[in-house]
């Protein structure tokens, strides 16, 4: 090995031990480290800490999850008032014009009877597999509506699925408080200034019918669910109660039941004996009959569900019925 | 069990056949649950190892993930390549998987010997030294640069390494008196099942040895250099898939098993333990094959940390370790034994060396006495050697990959 051609300062001797028996101390020591993980991954307590070094780090995820930081960004949503079901969009298109790959598609609602531009939006579509969670649109959103949801379950089989609609892009301000409420108490009360504001220049249910009616008034409410379809009272849409941000991990099935059990909580509270058989009318479907006495109730604060995005059609369908009972009957 | 078997009233031809029937079932059986639970056992420690946890999903703790894999590579494509020579090409895992399971034949499950060979040690080696045949077909018939690279490399480590794999047998050749496997795990049976060669000065360089040697035969890293997969893809593995893909895992699989086994029997008594003995019969048996899986098992939680730990070896540092460092090591522990047999079994072993020599010079010395001496001398010879060739290698290393001060100052460098 010759050297000679560099200069001897570019030459870098490393420090070695020099001691007789190193051959092989290196490996040995190797050794103990890889055996020490082993043993501590194995039989140590699972890892919490992140500046710890050893330890079992893994998150068994279906069934472990880490909590989100607030900040976590994955997907838009928009909000809506838990009291009175407005709507914080005003549709005015600030998101549509910076979204960089140009998911978001919206129509201005118009006053039927003048053909003016109210501020809310009549539709909200959302290309959810375009999207590239970027985070523009809830950053220049002068009204707070639009913000970044943590549900990354979304993957489907279905892929039009994936074009949201104004519907399943809602939620309610409370479901947004609790994934990052600090950061909702910060923007809390212009936002619902503006809203109060908006909400001045809306006329009729336009900005809190959750884009299911566009023209006329008339309920084209979710078209596609037939019980929804056949409920009477769905156009006397009162404000909607108080609205139980059911876990979003939860399963369909774990959903429905859970709603008809609260649904029956309620109608015990209420103690109601209000008659039944409007509600089956309403809602031919069987489920939404089994959970009609309770939905007959007159309950104050009967809990409606913000609807999971991941829920199939039959069950949206359904609960969309016992919804439009449970309209119907405050509407009387 | 032939025997049971004539005596039963089967013929004799046909109780033989019945017998060997049984017998291949059980070594196949037992290779290839044996390769399941192995591959399983590997990657769940070595996970450990990383700070992870490995396949716990299908079945208990992911036991049954080897079953899934099975299924997976048996439904996957298996492709041949247009160039390649067909014959050559589909015979290479079968010859591998072969020259594996032969090995199987002779190996003692803890007191139960499928076949008693007498040159069983020879056996083992032989059948080992079919796999660098198995690897150049698949490397040649695979008419790929890659796997033609894996081949021949495979071929070479595979010779290089056999010489000090070999000769570190030798050591326990000489002790026992024997090359019949079942001899040798008798031979270990002293102090209450616990006189394992291992503990031995002997034993203990040779069990390093010839463990070293046999992760290099079974393709282990750090020397996994025929399948180096940073470097040339899978080695003589590129151009397979399929179930050809899985049988060529299988047999690299059993083949560590084997060595494990191996290495077990040799070294570490075999099925022997405390109790065996004093249990005797069938609760024996099985207690002398629970040590035996044991031992074998932790052989290879030890393969594994090497794994986990040491990074692969280039091809020249792989043939100096072997030539400079294993293979005088092994030549010194051939002279210690000898001194070993010398003193202690001397007129045991040898009663013609008696007639001509007279009885060993510390024939007077109880055997305990000599023992002792035995025990030092070797020691002596075999540390001196491991310090002088460590220095060596030492010395070897700093002049090749460091200049030092003083011949910076030389101006030697
Ligand atoms: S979400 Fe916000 S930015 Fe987008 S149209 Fe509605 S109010 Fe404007
Ligand atoms: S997160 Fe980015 S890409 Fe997605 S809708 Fe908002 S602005 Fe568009």
């Amino acid at each position: 090995m010759t050297l000679s051609h560099l200069a001897t300062e570019d030459v870098f001797v490393v420090e070695r031990n020099d001691a007789d028996f190193r051959a092989g101390q290196g490996m040995t020591k190797g050794l103990g480290i890889v055996f020490r993980k082993f043993r501590k991954a194995l039989f140590g307590k699972p890892n919490s800490d992140r500046a710890d070094t050893e330890g079992q780090f893994n998150v068994q995820y279906p069934e472990e999850r880490l909590a989100m930081p607030e900040a976590y960004r994955n997907m838009p949503i928009l909000l809506y008032d838990d009291a009175t079901g407005h709507e914080l969009c005003t549709s005015c298109f600030q998101c549509e014009r910076i979204c960089p790959p140009q998911v978001i598609h919206i129509t201005q609602a118009k006053d039927p009877a003048t053909g003016k531009p109210v501020p809310a939006a009549a539709k909200f579509v959302l290309e959810y597999d375009t999207c590239m969670s970027c985070g523009y649109c809830a950053e220049v959103c002068p009204f707070d509506a639009i913000k970044m949801d943590h549900d990354f379950e979304l993957s489907t089989a279905n892929h039009p699925e994936l074009d949201v609609d104004y519907n399943r892009l809602l939620r309610p301000v409370s479901y947004y408080e609790t994934i990052a409420p600090t950061m909702w108490s910060d923007v809390k009360e212009q936002a619902m200034k503006k809203l109060q504001n908006n909400i001045k220049r809306r006329p009729g249910d336009i900005g809190r019918d959750h884009g299911q009616k566009i023209k006329g008034g008339a309920p084209v409410a979710a078209a596609a669910t037939p019980a929804a379809g056949a409920a009477p009272a769905a156009g006397a849409a009162k404000p909607r109660g108080p609205v139980a941000a059911i876990g979003k991990n939860m399963s369909e099935d774990k959903t429905a039941k859970l709603l008809a059990i609260r649904a029956a909580n309620a109608a015990k509270r209420g103690g109601g004996a209000a008659d039944a058989a409007p509600v089956a009318q309403a809602a031919p479907v069987a489920e939404a009959v089994a959970a009609a006495p309770a939905a007959a109730s007159a309950a104050p604060t009967g809990p409606v569900a913000a609807i999971g995005q991941n829920m199939s059609e039959d069950k949206r369908a359904k609960l969309e019925a016992i919804r439009a009972a449970k309209r119907a009957e405050r509407g009387e | 069990m032939a025997d049971a078997l004539t005596q039963l009233g089967f013929a004799s031809w046909l109780s033989v056949l019945i017998a060997s029937i049984i017998k291949v079932t059980l070594i196949l059986v037992g290779g290839s649950v044996g390769m399941m639970f192995l591959t399983w056992y590997e990657r769940r420690s070595i996970s450990y190892m990383q700070d992870r946890r490995g396949p716990n999903r299908v079945g208990p703790q992911g036991l049954l993930q080897p079953i899934s894999e099975a299924i997976k590579t048996m439904t996957k494509e298996d492709a041949t390549p247009r160039d390649a020579d067909k014959i050559v090409h589909f015979l290479a895992p079968v010859v591998m998987l072969g020259a594996t399971v032969l090995s199987f034949a002779v190996i003692p499950w803890g007191r139960m010997f499928p076949v008693d060979l007498n040159a069983a040690v020879l056996f083992v080696i032989a059948t080992g030294g079919l796999h660098s045949i198995g690897m150049m077909m698949a490397g040649w018939g695979s008419n790929n640069k890659f796997a033609l690279l894996g081949g021949m490399r495979g071929v070479a480590q595979l010779i290089s390494y056999e010489i000090p794999q070999v000769m570190a047998i030798i050591p326990v050749v000489l002790m026992t008196g024997s090359m019949s496997l079942q001899k040798i795990v008798e031979a270990q049976n002293d102090f209450a099942g616990l006189g394992w060669y291992v503990f031995s000065p002997v034993g203990l360089l040779g069990f390093a040895l010839f463990f070293t040697a046999s992760l290099a035969e079974g393709e282990r890293t750090p020397f996994d250099i025929p399948e180096a997969d940073s470097e040339i893809i899978a080695g003589y593995m590129t151009e397979y898939s399929g179930m050809k893909f899985a049988v060529f895992y299988l047999s690299n699989y059993m083949s560590n098993l084997a060595v494990c086994f191996v290495t077990a029997t040799l070294y570490l008594g075999g099925g022997n333990g405390p109790g065996v003995d004093a249990l005797g019969g069938i609760a024996g048996g099985l207690l002398s094959l629970v040590y035996f899986l044991l031992k074998s098992f932790a052989l290879f939680f030890v393969m594994v940390l090497i794994r986990a730990t040491v990074p692969r070896l280039r091809v020249d540092q792989l043939m100096s370790f072997a030539w400079k460092f294993l293979l005088p090591l092994v030549l010194v522990n051939i002279l210690s034994a000898s001194f070993w047999v010398a003193l202690l079994r001397w007129d045991q072993q040898w009663p013609q060396l008696t007639e001509w020599f007279g009885a060993p010079s510390t024939a007077d010395a109880t055997n305990w006495g000599r023992l002792a001496i035995a025990i030092v001398l070797t020691l002596l010879i075999n540390a001196g050697a491991v310090a002088l060739i460590m220095r060596l290698t030492n010395r070897n290393v700093q002049k090749h990959l460091y200049t030092t001060d003083e011949e910076l100052a030389l101006g030697l460098s």
